[in-house]
């Protein structure tokens, strides 16, 4: 890795680490392999979100050119949100793309990450399907995402409505999360959900 | 996964300074805002960031396109940042060697009030050169000493404008003037 981008994030490691965020448990931040070219960090669902006692990971790739170009970054835990693919995590963020500014770090990209889930932007979405629910139907939009923050980031919210129909097509021989997105994107209409896996 | 998602402060993080809180705080001021290091051939943006040239100058080659503060995204140009210049700056290795050498300072010489000191003409010498001999006339040189005058007011401001307006007049009234002489 070329020398900048390695000093960089070693300095930002150590600065992020003492960082109030870090020690209040908001980001976490840690290493993958010794070149400092792959990260892995976390952010808590913020307060007075579906998202709220979930914590979500992060795969974080420093590219050669970093600061100058920006980290590739998409969430390993999946995740309910219109700015973020339900399938393969990728995120649709400005700054992440054509907004990067050299003078952004790890530390700031986390916290506008964690931004992004208090505020969606369904008019620039990076799943189509999750953006249409946002904007049509909030309340649905609210109880999904609070489901999938139960069931893959450990959030406390229990979604008994959802569990129970997950768990209706479980008994029909379908896969879990096949199921669980089937359900989600048909606004947990069972019949619906089930015409589209089996037609 | 799990465990390397635990966040550890690693004492053995290189780079380690054994600085006072104090000093470290004083350091970060003088931090290039890329680097994150001290520094180096240091500029300053119009909007105050500090920067070492050589990452200043790898972010603007970055996106020729779209030019702006990495910190605050201000509109900025290579033209538009001042070097710093700190005392025993001067090191054996040069690293402008391996990026275009950083913009130079803008001296302005400082306004002398005593007019032209060289010739003693006094204050608000002017001079004006012309060959009248029309149509020749229009090689005409000014030689302005000194310059007294007062200097074009700031741009965007109403004295700005109307100063404009004025010179557009005299310019037109100059053409009609020749246009006059030609064909009278």
């Amino acid at each position: 890795m070329a020398n900048i981008a390695a000093k960089r994030i070693k300095r930002e490691f150590k600065e992020i680490m003492k960082s109030e965020e870090v020690i209040g448990g908001s980001i976490k931040l840690g290493l993958v392999n010794e070149n400092w070219t792959e990260l892995k960090g976390e952010i808590a669902g913020p307060v007075d979100t579906p998202y709220e006692g979930g914590t979500f990971l992060l795969e974080i790739k420093v590219p050669e050119t970093y600061p100058f170009n920006p980290p590739k970054i998409r969430f390993l835990t999946k995740i309910w949100h219109p700015n973020v693919s339900s399938v393969t995590g990728a995120i649709c963020l400005d700054i992440l793309k054509d907004q990067w500014a050299a003078a952004l770090t790890l530390r700031t990209v986390l916290l506008s990450l964690q931004a992004l889930l208090s505020a969606g932007e369904p008019n620039d979405p990076q799943d189509a399907v999750v953006a249409k629910q946002f904007r049509e139907n909030p309340r649905l939009f609210t109880m999904t995402a609070r489901h999938w923050t139960n069931v893959y980031a450990g959030g406390p919210n229990i979604v008994h409505e959802c569990n129970s129909k997950v768990q209706r097509m479980l008994d029909m021989g379908i896969d879990e999360h096949q199921a669980r997105v089937a359900l989600s994107s048909y606004d947990w209409d069972l019949e619906r959900a089930t015409e589209q896996l089996f037609g | 996964m799990a465990e390397t998602s635990q966040a550890r402060a690693s004492p053995s993080a290189p780079g380690g300074d054994a600085g006072g809180e104090e000093d470290k705080h004083d350091e970060r001021m003088l931090e290039c805002n890329i680097c994150l290091d001290t520094a180096r051939d240091a500029v300053v943006s119009m909007c105050g960031h500090l920067f070492c040239w050589p990452c200043l100058h790898q972010w603007l080659e970055t996106r020729p396109s779209r030019q702006v503060c990495p910190v605050c995204k201000a509109a900025i140009s290579r033209e538009k940042v001042i070097p710093l210049y700190g005392r025993g700056n001067t090191k054996q290795e040069d690293p402008r060697n391996k990026v275009p050498p950083r913009p130079a300072g803008q001296r302005t010489e400082p306004e002398s009030t005593s007019g032209f000191p060289g010739f003693g003409f006094g204050e608000g010498f002017h001079m004006s050169f012309g060959i009248g001999a029309f149509p020749f006339g229009i090689f005409t040189s000014t030689f302005n000493f000194g310059d007294p005058r007062p200097s074009a007011a700031p741009r965007g401001t109403a004295q700005f404008e109307e100063e404009q307006f004025l010179s557009k007049i005299f310019l037109w009234v100059a053409i009609l003037f020749v246009l006059w002489l030609v064909f009278a």
